[in-house]
C-alpha cells in the first residue's frame, strides 16, 4: 500500500536525464538529413524529372503509408544484411554487430522525415508565385541562382509552421525506438522502473520530460515565425 | 548473420495477418467515435468565453499534442492501475482492447479539436447572423448553417487524422493486443522470428493500401460533399 516512491524518483531523475541527449540526437540528425532530402524530393517532384520524380511519388506514399514503428523494425531488420552483403561483394568484412542500434533508427527515421517534409516544401514552392520566377529570369537570373536566392527563402517562410509541427511529432516518434533497443528516454524509464514496479513514478517523470521538450521546442519555432513574419509584411502587400 | 532472406514469401504472410483485420478496424472505429466526442467537448471549451474553460481546453490539446503516444499508453497500461490500486481499486478487469482504445482517443481528440475549432473559425459570422436574422436560433443556426459549412472544411483534416488514427492503431501490440502488427509479430515468433523482415514488410504493405484506400475515400467524399457548394474558406 504505497503511493508514490519519492527515493525513487530521485534516484532516478540523473538517468532520466542522461537519456535526453539519445532522443535529442536521434531527432536532430534525422530532421538534418531527412529535410535536405525532403527538399531535394520536392525540388526533383517539382521539375517533374522522368522517373526519378515517379519514384519519388511511390516512395513518399509507401513512408506515409506505413507507420513509423513498422518502418524502424524493417530499417532494423533490413540495414544489417544489406550492409553486410554489400561489404561482402566488395570483398571486406566488417562487424556489423558493433553498429548501434540507434544508427538503424536514424536511418528509419531519416526517411520518415524526407517523406513527411518533401510534402511541405512541394506546397510550399507551389504556394511561391509563379511571377517571381518569371521576374528572376527577366533579369537574367539562372534557374538555379532563382531557385536558392528568390524561390526558396519565400518557401521556406511558409514551410517553416509545418516543419515546427513535424519536429515535435519526430521528437514524440523517437520513443518507438524503445522497440528496436535505443536506451532512449522511454526505454530507459522502462528499465528503471521494471523492477520495483514504480511505473507511474517513471512514466509521470517521462512524460514531464516530453511536455517540457515539446513546449521548449514549440516556443523556438514560434519566435522563428514571428521573426520571419517581419520581413513578409511587405510582400503580402504586394 | 547467414541467414538469406526470401523476399518471394511476402505475399503469402498477407492473408494471416489479414485475420488480425478486424481488431484493428475495432480500435480504430471506437477510438475515432471517442476521439470525436472528447474533441467535439474540448472544441466547445476551447471557444468558451469563460477564461477557465477555455485556459483547460487549451491546456488539454497542448499536453495531448507533448506526449508520445507510446507514453500515453505505458502511463494509463501500466500507472493508472499502480495508483488505482493504492486507494483500493482493482483494474485487473480491464481489457488491454480497452486501454487502446482510451489512450488513442485521449491522443487523437487532441487534433480532432483542433480540426473542429479551425473548421468553425472558418465560416464566415455573416452566415449566423443571416441565420439569427431569418430567426433562427442557436443551436438551430449551428445544426442548419454552420455545421454543414464547417463539416465541409474540416473533410480533408479528419481523412488525415484517421489515417494518422489507423496508423496509431499499430501501438496496440505494445499492451499486447494480437492486432495487424500483433499478428505479425506472433507469426514471425512461431518460426522463432526467423523470417521477421518478411513478415514486417508483409504488414508495411498491408497499412501502405489501406491508407491509400482511406486517402482516396476521403478525397472523394469531399469531392461529393462540397460539390455545388460553395467554398466556405474562400
Amino acid at each position: 500500500m504505497r503511493m508514490i516512491n519519492v527515493e525513487f524518483i530521485m534516484e532516478s531523475i540523473p538517468s532520466l536525464i542522461g537519456a535526453i541527449p539519445v532522443t535529442l540526437l536521434m531527432a536532430f540528425a534525422a530532421a538534418a538529413a531527412g529535410w535536405i532530402l525532403g527538399l531535394a524530393i520536392a525540388l526533383v517532384r517539382k521539375s517533374r524529372v522522368p522517373v526519378i520524380s515517379q519514384v519519388c511519388a511511390v516512395f513518399v506514399s509507401f513512408m506515409r503509408g506505413v507507420p513509423l514503428i513498422i518502418l524502424l523494425y524493417i530499417a532494423y531488420y533490413a540495414l544489417p544484411i544489406t550492409i553486410s552483403g554489400y561489404f561482402a561483394s566488395i570483398g571486406r568484412e566488417i562487424d556489423i554487430n558493433a553498429v548501434p542500434a540507434v544508427a538503424y533508427a536514424i536511418m528509419a527515421l531519416v526517411l520518415d522525415q524526407a517523406a513527411y517534409s518533401s510534402e511541405i516544401f512541394r506546397a510550399a514552392l507551389m504556394a511561391v508565385d509563379e511571377g517571381q520566377m518569371e521576374a528572376c529570369y527577366s533579369v537574367g537570373m539562372t534557374k538555379s541562382q532563382a531557385l536558392i536566392r528568390i524561390v526558396l527563402p519565400q518557401a521556406m517562410a511558409i514551410a517553416l509552421p509545418n516543419l515546427g509541427g513535424l519536429f515535435l511529432g519526430l521528437v514524440k516518434g523517437t520513443s518507438l525506438a524503445y522497440y528496436v533497443g535505443v536506451y532512449e528516454i522511454t526505454a530507459t524509464a522502462n528499465l528503471l522502473a521494471m523492477p520495483a514496479l514504480n511505473f507511474i513514478e517513471a512514466y509521470v517523470m517521462t512524460t514531464v520530460i516530453y511536455e517540457i521538450i515539446s513546449f521548449i521546442f514549440n516556443k523556438l519555432f514560434r519566435g522563428c515565425e514571428n521573426r520571419l513574419k517581419r520581413f513578409r509584411e511587405g510582400a503580402s502587400a504586394a | 548473420m547467414g541467414h538469406t532472406y526470401d523476399f518471394a514469401s511476402v505475399p503469402g504472410y498477407i492473408p494471416k495477418i489479414m485475420k488480425a483485420f478486424p481488431v484493428t478496424m475495432e480500435i480504430l472505429l471506437l477510438s475515432l467515435l471517442f476521439g470525436l466526442l472528447i474533441g467535439a467537448v474540448v472544441t466547445v471549451g476551447s471557444l468558451s468565453k469563460r477564461k477557465a474553460v477555455n485556459a483547460l481546453a487549451k491546456g488539454y490539446i497542448s499536453f495531448m499534442r507533448g506526449i508520445p503516444t507510446l507514453q500515453l499508453i505505458f502511463l494509463l497500461y501500466l500507472g493508472l492501475p499502480q495508483v488505482m490500486q493504492g486507494i483500493g481499486v482493482d483494474m485487473s478487469g480491464v481489457s488491454k482492447v480497452a486501454y487502446i482504445i482510451a489512450c488513442l482517443s485521449l491522443s487523437t481528440s487532441a487534433n480532432m479539436a483542433e480540426m473542429m475549432r479551425a473548421s468553425y473559425l472558418a465560416i464566415d459570422k455573416g452566415q449566423r447572423e443571416a441565420a439569427y436574422s431569418v430567426g433562427m436560433k442557436g443551436f438551430t443556426a449551428f445544426r442548419r448553417i454552420i455545421f454543414p459549412q464547417a463539416f465541409g472544411v474540416a473533410i480533408p483534416s479528419l481523412g488525415n487524422n484517421i489515417i494518422m488514427l489507423f496508423k496509431e492503431t499499430s501501438l496496440a501490440f505494445t499492451v499486447g493486443v494480437i492486432d495487424i502488427l500483433g499478428k505479425a509479430r506472433a507469426i514471425s515468433a512461431a518460426s522463432y522470428g526467423t523470417n521477421k523482415l518478411e513478415v514486417y514488410i508483409a504488414t508495411g504493405l498491408i497499412f501502405w493500401v489501406i491508407c491509400f484506400i482511406l486517402e482516396n475515400l476521403s478525397r472523394a467524399f469531399e469531392r461529393a460533399y462540397t460539390k455545388g457548394r460553395k467554398k466556405a474558406a474562400s
